[in-house]
């Protein structure tokens, strides 16, 4: 069997559909309405003329499907390239289940600490401190910060997933996301201690000399490390606001 | 004040999109929708201050999996429609500013309940879609995607409504009940907010190598605000 060919149009299709991967999010399936929904386009044109095989092929697309939303772009790729060649004969159509499954969950870890564990709050705190400056330079460099590398990846994963699934591999390796979060990581950190040495100088010190300054920092600090701990224990941030709010209620009734 | 609360509605319903179901732009971060919110009701620049603080506090709980974080969108469209109102009738004093910021967890809580209600829909929806499907109709899966889209939008607007309308009225109506000298001592409570953001931030970037940096970067930038402070 020839293998069918991938309209451009289609690709371009996916690509934008992409972006609505979780349209649907539900408790069940999760991404799974999303995903068939972006593949839609590609298996049209493999199967145009095989309806029975289209509906098999969206079916198995209806499958439970979860992981970080930008690191399904790489999977939805190297599907599109599976699917391909399933409907050329040329592979089991299980291939391509066993392949996301074996997938979205070490990406969905993967994408999860990159861009929610370590670019999504480096952003946010680097647009944080710019809005001291004005409120606009702040939001202006959340979203470049964050989108210009998460529109990267999900451009480059997709074009490297449709170069089938050793290409998304390869890809994989050369992107050391790893190292790349380390560094986020490590930018976050700075930032945030900028941040928290701002507002400590502002808020803390209302007057006084030296000392009453040490003593300021010194119990700023311990603030930070005491939530954090908190934090380790599951406490939420959400529970410390609320103890906050009964403690400030309290003032307030006295 | 109507044609406010629409456009309110409209860009919160597009914020809250990016939220979950499309594109995750970070349009629906507390920064931007903030922001957003205080341009909307008459004070960017007071909504703005909130979405600094919000846009940090919440970034501790990671949408891993299954898990739903607090709304942290909702939180903003309150603080910033709530800022805007209160600058422009008692002011936004420290101690209205730490009563914004602490209320505004009982909006994000709520959020979060009518997120996972969605998702419960959704469902419904998706089983649905997947009998469809087993009929023989593949325009399912787009109809599918719509509607649970539809929903998510619906949803992000009406509670654009609820959480603007609900910050508009406590700054109209429940801050003003409080003497100057009551608020006052509630912005006691102030400095721990935004530690409690850099906290959050620093708790997720947690490695080896951060802790010093962390709380070296934190001593240095302290110091020169102090020294900037006695020198100005």
């Amino acid at each position: 069997m020839t293998m069918p060919a991938l309209a451009t149009r289609s690709r371009s299709a996916v690509w934008r559909r992409q972006f609505l991967l979780q349209g649907c999010w539900n408790y069940e399936g999760m991404q799974n309405v999303g995903f068939a929904y972006s593949i839609l386009p590609a298996l049209r044109d493999f199967y145009a003329n095989r309806p029975e095989e289209a509906l098999k092929a969206v079916k198995r697309h209806l499958e439970f499907f979860n992981t970080q939303p930008a690191m399904g772009a790489l999977i939805l790729g190297a599907s599109v390239r599976l699917e391909e060649r399933v409907a050329a004969g040329e592979t089991d159509p299980r291939a391509i289940g066993t392949f996301k499954v074996g997938l979205m969950g070490s990406l969905g870890a993967i994408g999860d600490s990159f861009f929610w564990g370590a670019l999504r709050p480096m952003a946010s705190v680097a647009g944080a401190l710019l809005a001291l400056f004005h409120p606009l330079l702040g939001i202006a460099a959340l979203l470049l910060i964050y989108n210009g590398v998460h529109l990267t990846v999900r451009r480059r994963g997709f074009a490297a997933g449709m170069e089938g699934p050793e290409g998304a591999v390869g890809w994989l390796k050369r992107a050391a996301l790893n190292v790349r979060t380390d560094d986020r990581k490590l930018l976050a950190a700075i930032l945030a201690g900028a941040y928290a040495g701002v507002f400590a100088g502002r808020f803390l010190v209302q007057g006084g000399g030296a000392p009453h300054a040490l003593a300021s920092l010194l119990l700023a600090a311990a603030a930070v490390h005491l939530f954090v701990v908190l934090f380790r224990k599951a406490v939420s941030p959400s529970e410390v606001l609320l103890f906050l709010l009964i403690v400030g209620v309290l003032i307030l009734w006295r | 004040m109507i044609w406010r609360f629409l456009l309110a509605i409209l860009l919160g319903g597009l914020c809250y999109l990016d939220r979950t179901a499309a594109c995750q732009l970070m349009l629906h971060r507390p920064l931007v929708v903030a922001t957003l919110m205080g341009a909307v009701f008459g004070n960017m620049a007071a909504g703005a201050q909130v979405g600094v603080v919000l846009e940090l506090i919440f970034l501790a709980r990671l949408p891993v999996g299954a898990s739903i974080p607090p709304d942290d969108t909702g939180a903003a469209v309150f603080g910033g429609s709530a800022a805007a109102i209160a600058s422009s009738s008692i002011g936004l004093d420290p101690g209205s500013f730490t009563a914004l910021l602490l209320l505004s967890v009982v909006v994000a809580e709520a959020g979060k309940t009518a997120d996972r209600f969605v998702r419960k829909v959704n469902v419904r929806i998706a089983r649905l879609t997947a009998e469809s499907v087993d009929r023989g109709d593949m325009q399912a899966v787009e109809h599918g995607l719509l509607a649970g889209l539809t929903l998510f939008a619906v949803t992000g607007m009406v509670l654009a409504l609820v959480f603007s309308g609900a910050g508009v009225a406590v700054s109209m109506e429940l801050l003003p009940r409080f003497g100057p000298a009551s608020r006052g001592n509630f912005a006691i409570l102030l400095p721990a907010l935004p530690l409690l953001g850099a906290a959050s931030v620093y708790s997720c970037s947690r490695t080896e190598r951060t802790a010093a940096v962390f709380f070296l970067t934190m001593a240095a930038v302290f110091g020169g605000t102090v020294l900037f402070r006695w020198s100005a």
